[in-house]
């Protein structure tokens, strides 16, 4: 059995009760294990509804490990039921991914999701770090990371173009809005192919509800893609309490043989 | 402390249960839903890997021969928060496997439930609410 710490205070009991329900081989690992950052109810569980947490500076603080509750959000961006307005040569290239049940997503290939759609991956959670002046996004999947700057800083003009793009935040009222640009084509904004071009800009709202809550929407305007910028479905993800991001990279990719043949074998070319 | 003394029938259900949940790649350009594999046999091989965990299984054919099946399940990340831990399965073991076999006709399959035949005692029946 390994104790964490033991002191004294009601917190750190609660610790300790935590370890022992868990039993030890639990508590090895950091899979589970009591954080002192964790909202808890009078019997020591996370308090998922209690308030939002403030940073020092009053904001909402939004730092914390996000789940998307299922795999709807990163299948489809959109709003149920509805397409974006897509202009003919993304039309064509989305009709193809879907025809070829996503054969040849960058996941395949050990390519991460990208903007929004990696904050959606169900099976891997993002932990956000809210730090004066950046907040950062660390993705569990393949081990990435996205920094959105608070500084004050512009966008960059001519930026060298970019996976994840370049990123600045800023907040209104209780949403922080974070504006991206700088884009290279590459990422599907959704696993069901939906495309973006090297002009892509995203607005991310960001709103956490409550301590186990974190709502947002993404505008999508990419005038080489869509006739129109769209807003994507609402998206709800929930905290994580009591664990951290486990390590996720590509070492072992047996699925990239077959899936490169997929298109044959499905008669999906 | 290790359980292995006290399992004996271990019933785990994997994060890829509807079979398209796969954060990695494609399920459905890879394996077919309506293709359900069911074998049992001798574990050879386990590979404790990312993105994918993948284990080998020797599986006697009614002739007598041998045939080796490959079996995808999720990340270990995924299948720790499942319960699952690296030598939950090891070479020697006897298992049968549910799972979801390759469009291309080879003998691998998407494994959604593995059951572990050691002592009898059921340890998991299925991801955690809300996980997946």
């Amino acid at each position: 059995m390994r104790t964490y710490r033991i002191t004294t205070t009601g917190e750190g009991m609660v610790a300790l009760a935590l370890i022992f329900a868990m039993g030890g081989a639990a508590a090895a690992q950091w899979l589970s294990l009591p954080l002192p950052g964790t909202a808890r109810t009078a019997d020591g569980k996370p308090n998922l509804n209690a308030p939002v947490p403030r940073a020092a500076d009053g904001e909402p603080d939004l730092s914390g490990i996000w789940n998307a509750p299922n795999y709807d959000f990163v299948q489809h961006l959109p709003p149920v039921g509805t397409e974006p307005p897509m202009l003919p040569a993304a039309a064509a290239l989305y009709k193809h991914r879907v025809e070829t049940l996503g054969y040849d997503v960058p996941m395949t290939y050990c390519m991460p999701h990208g903007v929004p759609d990696a904050m959606f991956v169900a099976a891997h959670p993002f932990k956000i770090i809210q730090t004066p002046g950046v907040t950062i996004l660390l993705f569990e999947e393949f081990h990435k990371y996205r920094q959105v700057f608070t500084d004050g800083r512009k966008l960059p003009v001519d930026p060298d173009p970019a996976w994840y793009g370049y990123s600045v935040g800023h907040w209104e009222a209780e949403t922080f809005v974070v504006e991206t640009a700088g884009f290279k084509e590459g990422s599907w904004l959704d696993n069901r192919g939906h495309p973006h071009t090297d002009a892509l800009r995203t607005t991310e709202r960001f709103h956490r509800t409550n301590f186990g809550t974190l709502e947002l929407s993404v505008t999508i305007d990419d005038p080489k893609a869509y006739s129109q910028p769209w807003t994507s479905r609402n998206i709800g993800l929930v905290l994580r309490p009591d664990t951290e991001l486990l390590e996720h990279l590509c070492e072992n990719n047996r699925d990239l043989e077959r899936l490169r043949e997929a298109p044959k074998i499905t008669g999906r070319q | 402390m290790r359980t292995r003394f006290v399992i004996a029938v271990m019933c785990v259900t994997s994060l890829v249960a509807s079979g398209r949940a796969l954060a990695h790649h494609s399920f459905a350009a890879e394996f077919d839903e309506n293709k359900s594999v069911k074998v049992s046999g001798t574990v050879t091989k386990v590979e404790w890997t990312n993105p994918h965990i993948w284990f080998f299984i020797d599986v006697k054919n009614p002739d007598g021969s041998v045939a080796n099946w490959g079996f995808e399940m999720a990340s270990p990340s995924q299948l720790l928060r499942q319960g699952w831990k690296r030598d939950t399965m090891k070479v020697g073991d006897q298992v049968t496997v549910e799972a979801k076999g390759a469009r291309d006709g080879s003998n691998h399959a998407n494994a959604q439930n593995v059951t572990l035949t050691s002592t009898g005692q059921r340890l998991f029946g299925g991801p955690p609410p809300g996980q997946q």
